[in-house]
């Protein structure tokens, strides 16, 4: 550009002149702010692995662990995306969806335990507790579409999120309410107990059956949403809901699909997650659907791709970092503060990529 | 003409029976007498469905009033069916408690009224036929006077039942018995009588005022009705004052914490009514308030030297000195957590603060900081603040500072909704880039609503720590920024008065039913699940906000900034 | 600027009426007394009017057939509602058996029937203190059986009853710093075994019966979780052991194993977690999963003492040890606690109870049932009882037999400065209270 800029209009020399006057403050907190953090976390860490308290193999067991409650997340977090992909709401009541199928499925698992068909055909009786859990989450999903939310469509956007904060709580109770307030263990399933050795690596069966039916569940996500005709109206009424319903698509039907599929995964989701922990309580949900919420953001809300990583890398972080980024920096209980980091790290995250790993732009989407 | 219009009412009606039922609502709630010895809540909660099952019909028909009758007639009695067939099902032998805890042999003898199963059945047919017929009838009542006196008796009565906590207690401050009134939790049956027959006349009396008052509302000069204008404030103000001595201690402590979420939600309002940024986090200011109050002040506090000297040497002795400094504090705590993300929009910003939110519960509850926030065991014997005749300890005192400091946040944000800030915090929640491109200081506008939230927060906190002179971490968790936010939207985002209305109804409400601890949620959420549906700007609306909703409505909500809709 | 003035005003307004109101409302006091003349005593002695007269905080009025007024301050909602459930039967059960049976009737005390009034402690300071402004507001509350959370106590229920002159008792707080001399109030007992003796206990046995060395503990983040962990690591160091690490967790998480592999590393002798059941369950499981655990003794304490933390941890439950009251040394009514007591509780409740301190709350409403007696003043069917002479009374409670073993009350309100602390195993699937593996009669004077 050898010619001399254009004069700048007058809109853009205020704004450059604002840029000028609010960005130095800013940065520099922002600059102090990460390099602190960064600081903490590379001394941590390095003080942490000279003391060698953990040995290699510690630190595997603790990714692959990471690696699974992650894969968790990550199914849970596909259901916030696609609805916030479509409505751009955060569905608060998605961990009640999930919980409501394997608590439910629970009582099925119970039945089958006590006339030992769940450990003479576990394969079988795994699929129905599955398609249980799956069934259930996805008629809850549809029914919270249906009663509470589709009455809202057009409302402000605080509107269908205090609606589902609400939602949260009533079916939390709901539950509460009929299956009662106590804390439940699932049968154990015996095929399930044990460990493998897969690539030198020692894991629970547990946790290499969640990851891989996590990724395969994915993948068939994927496929969906790329390749089916359901799959590109989903895409289209993300896009411009009214140009998507010009173009002939069913808009309500979509969104009811999108609801559908958003619970079937979390009602897998919640199969899995008992798999790993072998509880059911009514408040099951609400952690999950917090730290699914965090990794869909994490991720880029509205990115199924962007779930996925958002939720892997949740999980690892959690198992990981309190012991990795505090034990060498002697805080007392280091594990206590897992919320500090997880959260820690999503700030750092936004500050420099405002649209999360794989989101599309924040002004766009904001 | 079509009483096939009373089928689906009536099939949603007996669902929703089966529900409550199932959730164990119906027999926990029999627990309490609505007329002592006659009925209790748990067959009101069936009797109420039933009628609003058959008044929703024979709405739907617009029947006149013998066919409406009949359409409620059948629609309740539809809902006895299901209800009956319900109990049939159990009765027959299926037992499902294994999977449903609350149906219960408890619940069929509430669903048998304590009959056997075929008196039972019949009463219950009865019952349900009876209030079908009535309420369907009601509907095509020609004569609105009377439909609205019999409507406003009977909720009236229900109302004053369900008050008994606080009524009897309020009643015999005053000196009032209350015998011949309620008994056992309950009303008595010459109370049902006189409060039904009082609240069908006091209704039939005022709608006959009804008509002459607006007569002579329409002719009033202006100074005149100015000067009544002015007079029912003083009023109010006069009566919130009386208002401790005349509830008593109890009351006042309901009240009082009625006054700190009005506090939050003022403060909250300022960020997200007026700024448009949603804030997930909100109870981070509240416990920054809170810890910091108890560390200025309390004699447990690391700040107390080894030798017991306190930290008076500076003047910290109470909460008087420290809130300013309180105060102080959460402003740069709050400029300094919002300064990083104020970049961040909507729903990204939410989760941020939310974190924000855990993060600051879990330093307070954490082994790490122990020494100095008390860890789990929290930071107890925060001291009377002087005078010592006015101890924040009691209710009744605590009361009087919490709604001088909610008039003053009322005030401020009062003046603040027509200010340049206002106006610019208006403009930034249309649209942000607008507005930037317009010359306003986004970033500084932002940090300047987060931090005056922040304060006003804050300032919730520090009466929360006096008020219970002890604070553990779990009193700071989610709950409290979910709570604050249903507060500031159900009243009517934006609006002064709002805040107050939301506060009482989602705070003050359910301490009328506080043994139902179980269901509190519950309710609270089907609370909030109508209001959005059925009158999403609130139940006091800011008047302009709720232009925008209803100009707004039908279009798409993707490309709306936070809280607002194109104008 | 109209508006300013005007609102200007409307706060001098408001400062000055505040100050009058406050004013004048200060020398109210919430005394109810009564003359009479011919005075029958049904266990206070002397004229009913002058003992309420002389009694800083008046006396409670019960006049003729009506019911003596009980509060309950326990946690019926919430995550926690089993423990305080239970708690609030043992004290229906208490008046049920005023008339020697358990017939889901309540009996009579001097006469008169007694009335519950049932409030929820939230297990928080918030929900302690409205449930306990409730209580207090109430002047017919003769005595409150409560907290079930430490947090609902100190500072908050224990202060806000105390200046109301109103006895309260609690069967479940178990926190250290509720009977210290620097937090204790005036009116405030507790029938639950101060932790001092429960931690110290524990950590005896861990070291001397299972010759332990190193341990680690987990707490919750609670304050009884966190005072049980402490006490338990200063006594398993006095003893010559080791602490090796001291962790913590958040309730409502499920996956511990960070934790456990932090802990696992340095393999102690000893894992102690005194949490409840849930997150215990969850522990127990993965702590089996762990390697460095794998030798490791798992201890919990009475808050996962129930069938709901046996069921939690499944079958992972095999060999963990769990502390708690001794109810095989309940002296003297053990065979009533067994037989009689046990049984009606499972016909009352359908079913086992959901934790130990029912049999403290029972013991507690029978604390105030006797010291109700002994300084009731009957004048013509009337009873007046007088606050602080009815809270002496329960500080004077000494040799007691209750079923949780000898009450004896100490100047800072612990009735159990004895207690017999019990560590069960779980065999089978099950812990046998009837079977200690130990069991120790600890006392909070040395």
């Amino acid at each position: 550009m050898t010619a001399p800029a254009p004069a700048p209009t007058p809109t853009e020399q205020s704004s450059r002149r604002l840029r000028f006057e609010r960005i130095p403050m800013r940065r520099i907190i922002l600059i102090v702010l990460s390099l602190s953090i960064i600081y903490g976390v590379v001394a941590g860490s390095t003080a942490t692995l000279r003391t060698g308290v953990f040995t290699a193999e510690d630190w595997q067991s603790l990714i692959i662990n990471g690696l699974a409650r992650g894969s968790v997340y990550a199914l849970i977090a596909i259901g916030y995306t696609l609805v916030y992909g479509i409505l751009f709401m955060i569905n608060f009541a998605h961990g009640e969806v999930f919980m409501s199928g394997v608590y439910t499925a629970y009582f099925v698992a119970v039945a089958f335990a006590g006339n030992g068909f769940l450990n003479s055909n576990p394969l079988i009786a795994i699929a129905i507790l599955l398609l249980v859990s799956m069934a259930v989450s996805v008629f809850v999903a549809v029914i919270l579409e249906r009663l509470a939310y589709r009455p809202l469509r057009g409302a402000p956007r605080l509107v269908p999120l205090i609606t589902a904060i609400g939602a949260s709580f009533f079916l939390q109770y709901t539950f509460r309410g009929l299956y009662g307030a106590n804390v439940r263990a699932y049968p154990n399933i015996e095929i399930l107990q044990g460990k493998w050795t897969i690539f030198g690596i020692q894991m629970l069966k547990t946790q290499a059956i969640v990851i891989v039916a996590a990724m395969l569940l994915w993948v068939l996500l994927y496929l969906f949403v790329a390749r089916t005709k359901t799959g590109r109206s989903m895409r289209a009424v993300g896009e411009d809901r009214e140009i998507a319903s010009l173009m002939g698509i069913n808009v309500d039907r979509t969104i009811v699909a999108t609801f559908a599929i958003g619970g079937a995964l979390a009602g897998a989701a919640g199969i899995l997650y008992v798999f790993l922990f072998n509880q059911v309580i009514f408040t099951m949900g609400f952690l999950p659907g917090i730290k699914a919420f965090t990794a869909a953001v994490l991720g880029g809300i509205g990115s199924i791709t962007g779930a996925a990583l958002g939720g892997l890398l949740l999980g690892i972080l959690e198992a990981v970092g309190p012991n990795l980024f505090l034990t060498g920096a002697n805080v007392p209980s280091p594990n206590q503060l897992q919320p500090v980091i997880a959260f820690g790290i999503l700030v750092l995250v936004l500050i420099f990529l405002p649209g999360g790993f794989v989101g599309a732009s924040e002004e766009k989407r904001a | 003409m079509n009483p096939t219009a009373a089928l689906k009412p009536g099939l949603i009606g007996g669902t929703v029976v089966i529900y409550l039922a199932a959730i164990g609502m119906v027999e926990r709630f029999q627990d309490r007498n609505v007329i002592t010895g006659v009925v209790g809540l748990g067959v009101v909660l069936i009797l109420l469905t039933i009628a609003i099952a058959a008044y929703t019909a024979a709405r739907k028909g617009r029947t006149p009033m013998p066919t409406g009758a009949l359409v409620g007639l059948v629609a309740g009695g539809m809902v006895a069916l299901i209800t009956l067939g319900f109990e049939g099902l159990i009765n027959a032998g299926v037992d499902v408690r294994g999977m449903f805890v609350s149906i219960t042999p408890g619940l069929l003898e509430t669903l048998e009224f304590g009959l056997n199963p075929a008196l039972g059945a019949i009463v219950m047919a009865l019952a349900g036929g009876t209030t079908g017929l009535v309420a369907g009838g009601l509907v095509g009542l020609k004569d609105e006077h009377l439909r609205s006196s019999i409507v406003f008796a009977v909720s009236m009565t229900l109302l004053i039942s369900l008050g008994e906590p606080i009524l009897r207690v309020t009643l015999g401050n005053l000196g009032i018995p209350t015998n011949w009134l309620y008994e056992l939790g309950g009303l008595t049956i010459a109370g049902t009588i006189i409060t039904l027959l009082a609240g069908f006349g006091l209704r039939w009396w005022l709608m006959g005022r009804k008509e002459k008052r607006q007569e002579i509302a329409a002719h009033m000069p202006e100074d005149t009705r100015r000067t009544w204008g002015r007079a029912s404030l003083i009023a109010a103000i006069l009566a919130l004052i009386a208002l401790p001595w005349v509830v008593g201690p109890f009351v006042s402590d309901v009240l009082g914490t009625v006054g700190l979420y009005v506090l939050l939600g003022l403060g909250l309002n300022i960020v997200v009514g007026y700024a448009g940024l949603l804030d997930l986090g909100y109870v981070a200011f509240f416990a920054v308030g809170a810890y910091a109050a108890a560390i200025f002040t309390s004699p447990a506090s690391f700040l107390v030297t080894e030798e017991g000297e306190t930290f008076a040497a500076a003047g910290f002795t109470n909460i008087w000195f420290a809130f300013p400094f309180v105060v102080i504090i959460a402003v740069v705590i709050g400029a300094m957590i919002g300064a990083p993300v104020l970049r961040l929009r909507g729903d990204y910003l939410a989760i941020v603060t939310l974190g924000f939110g855990e993060i600051i519960r879990t330093l307070v509850l954490s082994d790490w900081l122990a020494p100095f926030l008390g860890g789990a065991q929290g930071l107890t014997r925060i001291p009377a603040a002087p005078p010592e005749s006015f101890d924040l300890r009691n209710p009744q005192h605590i009361y009087y500072v919490i709604l001088a400091f909610c008039f003053v946040a009322a005030y401020i944000s009062y003046r603040l909704a027509d200010s340049r800030v206002g106006r610019a915090w208006a403009a930034m929640r249309e649209d942000e880039d607008v507005a930037e491109a317009m010359g306003i200081s986004v970033v500084r506008y932002k940090l300047l609503a987060f931090a005056m939230g922040a304060g006003v927060g804050s300032l919730g906190g520090v009466f929360f720590a006096a008020k219970i002179g002890s604070i553990f971490p779990n009193s700071f968790g989610l709950q409290v920024s979910i709570n604050v936010l249903a507060v500031i939207i159900l009243g009517g985002i934006g609006s002064i008065p709002g805040v107050i209305v939301g506060a009482a109804a989602l705070v003050g409400l359910p301490e009328l039913l506080r043994e139902f601890g179980e269901f509190r949620l519950l309710i609270y959420g089907a609370i909030l699940i109508a209001i959005m549906i059925f009158r999403p700007e609130g139940l006091l609306p800011n008047k302009r906000r709720q232009r925008e909703l209803h100009e707004g409505a039908g279009s798409a909500p993707v490309e709306l900034p936070e809280g607002a809709s194109p104008a | 600027m109209r508006n300013k003035t005007s609102l200007g005003k409307l706060v001098l307004l408001l400062v000055v009426f505040s100050l009058i109101v406050a004013a004048c409302g200060s020398d109210s006091s919430d005394t109810t007394t009564a003359g009479g003349s011919d005075t029958t005593t049904a266990g206070g002695s002397g004229d009913a009017s002058a003992v309420c007269d002389a009694d800083p905080f008046g006396c409670v009025e019960v006049g003729s057939g009506e019911a003596i007024t009980i509060g309950t301050l326990l946690v019926i909602s919430g995550p926690n509602a089993s423990l305080g459930q239970d708690s609030q039967n043992g004290v229906v059960m208490a008046a049920d058996h005023l008339d020697g049976t358990f017939d889901g009737v309540n009996g009579e005390l001097l006469g008169h029937p007694i009335a519950f009034n049932h409030q929820d402690d939230g297990c928080s300071a918030e929900g302690g203190q409205a449930g306990a402004q409730a209580l207090a507001a109430d002047p017919s509350t003769v005595g409150v059986i409560g907290t079930s959370c430490s947090s609902a106590a100190l500072g908050v229920a224990d202060t806000i009853l105390s200046d109301k002159g109103i006895a309260i008792i609690s069967p479940s707080n178990t926190g250290p710093a509720l009977t210290t001399p620097e937090e204790h109030q005036p009116f405030y007992l507790r029938t639950a075994h101060n932790d001092k003796l429960q931690g110290a206990a524990v950590a005896k046995f861990a070291y001397n019966e299972l010759g332990a060395r190193t341990a680690a503990t987990i707490h919750d983040g609670s304050p009884y979780a966190d005072g049980l962990q402490a006490v338990f690591a200063e006594t398993f160091v006095s003893l010559g052991g080791t602490i090796t690490k001291q962790e913590a967790i958040q309730v409502q998480e499920t996956d511990f194993t960070s934790v456990l592999t932090s802990i696992g590393a340095d393999s102690p002798d000893v894992l102690y977690f005194p949490i409840f059941a849930a997150e215990g369950g969850l522990i127990t499981q993965q702590a089996r999963q762990t390697d460095g655990l794998a030798d490791t003794n798992l201890i919990g304490s009475d808050g996962m003492l129930s069938a709901d933390y046996v069921a939690a941890a499944g079958e992972a439950v095999e060999g963990v040890y769990l502390s708690g009251p001794d109810l095989s040394a309940f002296t003297g009514d053990q065979d009533f606690y067994e037989g009689e007591f046990k049984t009606a509780y499972q016909e009352l409740w359908g079913g086992e109870p959901a934790a130990a301190f029912h049999a403290h709350s029972y013991d507690a409403a029978n604390m105030l049932f006797d010291a109700i007696k002994a300084v009731a003043i009957d004048e013509g069917g009337t009873l007046y009882i007088p606050r602080t002479a009815l809270k002496d009374a329960l500080f004077a409670t000494s040799g007691v037999q209750g079923i949780t073993g000898t009450l004896n009350c100490n100047d800072l309100g612990d009735c159990q400065s004895t207690a017999t602390i019990a560590v069960y195993q779980v065999v089978g699937g099950n812990y046998d209270t009837a079977n200690p593996v130990y069991s120790e009669v600890a006392s909070l004077d040395g």
